[in-house]
């Protein structure tokens, strides 16, 4: 069965089975002898082919934090369900989510209002800049998530438009 | 490999006896990574610490750390640490006789000042007036200007509305335009055609309002690849004025500041001499009591103008900062001088005690704010559980936080969620100690910047101590994501899906047995 994780932009599909010893990733058409022993405090010792790393684990959720040679990295489990629903209903563009993480200024529509392309839905507020998101398409607003004065992380989703038919 | 550093401090303050203070217990007004430096301080020298926290900070170091936190609210998290009457209340609920405000929030209002004195408690800071003085850029300037030192050619709308557009012209181009309430960055304009002028004061004036309530403005001479130089001041209110040597602050991004080092990599000794003198003289002529900093735009080459730098630079005042500086550490971690402990002696009523020749000072400093953004995505902050932090360690290495693992980073309050500081025997020992103790440094759950400071520190111009205020602007690659070579990206594929419960289910359903029979068929 095959998994997929996001890192930055890009979605890279992995495998992952047992071996005698370990286990095996697949990445493509290459498999790697892999193992992971975690210590105390999210350090761990990742095994990669002959390779031996010090590396430093989290998890919360789907998100999976490592840091490896000096750097974090922040990958994002995506679950095989949610990726076929992806592909089969609606575009990307029904669901709007934050660039970054702000506080709403202004909210201009409720559910079930129908909007037209370039309408303005809400202003959000974000590093003493102010935002304006305005309607991907013609639709109907099938939900809005914040309030007037709430505030939000990034990615977390703003409002939604009513799939198409 | 980085050589051994020697651990004496060399400039000898004096020993304070605190059972002779006025006070005996000190409120920080602050929070964060300032409220958690302060409270050392405090603490060290055997007085009760407590602080103010507003429900956003429970549980961050400052609070656990403090003798005393009492809880203050407000409309917003930001709010509470502006109210300065509710943060005046609490001090007096816990008998605190002095209180601290750290830097931002309200360490640089004259009216929380005055309001400290008038419930009869110190107030860890200069006087009203000198807060009022140097708070206004315009009256700063004038003031400096009058007193005889170096100010960069300018016209004041104030002075004369009628003529501003002329004497603006007067000035030569390139120039900037400011709000004169302004600062941060906002509003600024550069203009380097003056048939633009007009259309740039307008515009100039609009932002001004919106940002500031006040469309007044200010325009002086425009310093191309100009470099921020400040100089760490300390006076004790009774003719006691000593200058704490110079830091570079000239590596910014959106206007502040990411880097500060000392000393700073531009200037001579003479020139060192002659920009650490002007500061001390600017604070001797109002008589100045507290830690301050007097930050100076320095030009390199010969001054178009004045003779103020014998041509390998120059420098013109640019404004005070009546309170301790987020970059204080740099200076402490050369002089061996612990800054808030002066300022506490001096709000007490003593003397300095020492003279500018018994400030002395050794190797070089390097502070990093480590700020929770990504640089690649134009420093746009981010947000997160601290999952994991490992702070670095070792020798010359400091970490000045205010976040512990199983905090939170939120979008209530500045992104800067802790300083590296390091110190080396020189420059280069410095920053190699900076890239070990950045590479070392884990914090998992937020994005931090933490390998973009990496790639900074790296890069051929800041090795060569040859940057400026614009040169990450100038080097937008030093924000960009580097590429992923490609056994790094297995490496976290890997982890990754070893730490993915629902992979691993899968993967561990299959038998033993399967899976070796597997293995011959690939």
């Amino acid at each position: 069965m095959h998994h997929a994780f996001k890192l930055g932009d890009a979605e890279h599909n992995v495998a992952l089975s047992r071996s005698a010893q370990a286990y095996r990733l697949h990445i493509g058409d290459a498999v790697l002898d892999v193992d992971l022993a975690v210590g105390a405090d999210g350090r761990a010792w990742l095994t990669l082919g002959e390779r031996h790393l010090e590396v430093v684990v989290a998890t919360r959720g789907d998100d999976v934090f490592v840091h490896v040679d000096g750097e974090a990295y922040q990958l994002r489990y995506r679950h095989p369900l949610d990726r076929l629903a992806a592909q089969a209903g609606g575009s990307a563009d029904d669901h709007i989510r934050a660039p970054m993480p702000g506080s709403i200024v202004l909210v201009s529509v409720a559910a079930g209002d129908a909007v037209t392309k370039g309408q303005t839905l809400l202003v959000m507020e974000s590093m003493k800049m102010e935002t304006t998101i305005a309607a991907p398409r013609d639709g109907v607003i099938a939900t809005v998530t914040y309030e007037k004065g709430q505030t939000f992380d990034r990615d977390a989703l703003l409002l939604s438009l009513e799939a198409q038919t | 490999m980085t050589a051994p550093l020697t651990e004496t401090p060399v400039t000898q303050t004096p020993a304070p006896d605190v059972r002779r203070w006025p006070f005996d217990t000190v409120l920080v007004a602050n929070r964060g990574e300032i409220a958690v430096r302060v409270l050392r301080t405090v603490q060290k020298l055997g007085l009760k610490g407590a602080v103010v926290y507003h429900a956003a900070d429970r549980g961050t170091a400052a609070v656990k750390m403090a003798d005393v936190a009492i809880e203050i609210t407000g409309a917003t998290p930001v709010a509470s640490y502006l109210d300065g009457a509710q943060i005046i209340a609490a001090a007096q609920r816990c008998g605190a006789g002095a209180i601290h405000p750290g830097y931002g929030f309200l360490s640089e209002n004259k009216g929380f000042c005055q309001a400290v004195e008038a419930a009869g408690l110190r107030f860890i800071g200069p006087t009203p007036e000198q807060i009022d003085l140097m708070g206004d850029k315009v009256r700063a300037r004038n003031f400096v200007e009058k007193a005889g030192f170096p100010v960069a050619p300018s016209a004041i709308e104030d002075d004369d509305p009628a003529t501003f557009v002329e004497r603006a012209r007067a000035v030569g181009a390139p120039l900037l335009i400011k709000p004169s309430a302004g600062g941060g960055g906002k509003g600024m304009r550069i203009v380097r055609d003056l048939a633009l002028l007009e259309q740039e004061i307008e515009r100039g004036r609009s932002e001004g309002q919106r940002y500031f309530g006040d469309g007044r403005l200010y325009v002086e001479r425009y310093i191309e690849n100009p470099r921020h130089i400040e100089v760490q001041v300390l006076g004790d209110g009774q003719g006691g004025v000593v200058h704490v040597f110079e830091r570079e602050c000239s590596v910014q991004r959106r206007f502040q500041k990411i880097v500060e080092e000392t000393p700073s990599p531009a200037l001579d000794a003479a020139l060192r001499d002659k920009i650490c003198e002007t500061a001390a003289g600017i604070a001797r002529s109002i008589g100045y009591r507290n830690a301050g900093t007097v930050e100076f735009i320095f030009g390199q080459g010969g001054d178009p103008g004045a003779g103020n730098g014998a041509g390998a630079g120059y420098f013109y005042f640019l404004e005070m900062n009546t309170r301790l500086q987020v970059e204080h550490p740099v200076t402490e971690e050369i002089t061996g001088i612990d800054l808030v402990q002066e300022q506490l002696r001096v709000a007490a009523g003593e003397t300095l005690g020492y003279g500018q020749a018994d400030v002395k000072s050794r190797g070089h400093s390097i502070e990093f704010r480590i700020y929770a953004e990504d640089a690649a995505r134009g420093y746009t902050p981010t947000t997160g559980p601290v999952l994991v932090l490992h702070p670095p360690q070792g020798e010359g290495v400091r970490w000045d936080s205010g976040i512990l693992q199983g905090g939170e980073v939120t979008s209530a309050f500045d992104p800067m969620i802790a300083k590296l500081i390091v110190r080396g025997v020189d420059r280069n020992d410095a920053i190699a100690r900076a890239d070990r103790a950045l590479k070392e440094t884990v914090l998992l759950g937020c994005k931090t910047n933490t390998a973009f400071l990496r790639r900074l520190i790296a890069h051929p111009a800041f090795v060569a101590g040859d940057v400026h205020t614009g040169f990450l602007d100038a080097n937008p690659q030093i924000a960009a994501e580097p590429e992923l070579p490609a056994e790094t990206l297995q490496a976290l594929l890997a982890a990754a899906a070893l730490s993915t419960r629902p992979m691993r289910d899968v993967a561990d359903a299959v038998p033993d047995l399967h899976a070796a029979i597997g293995a011959w068929r690939n």
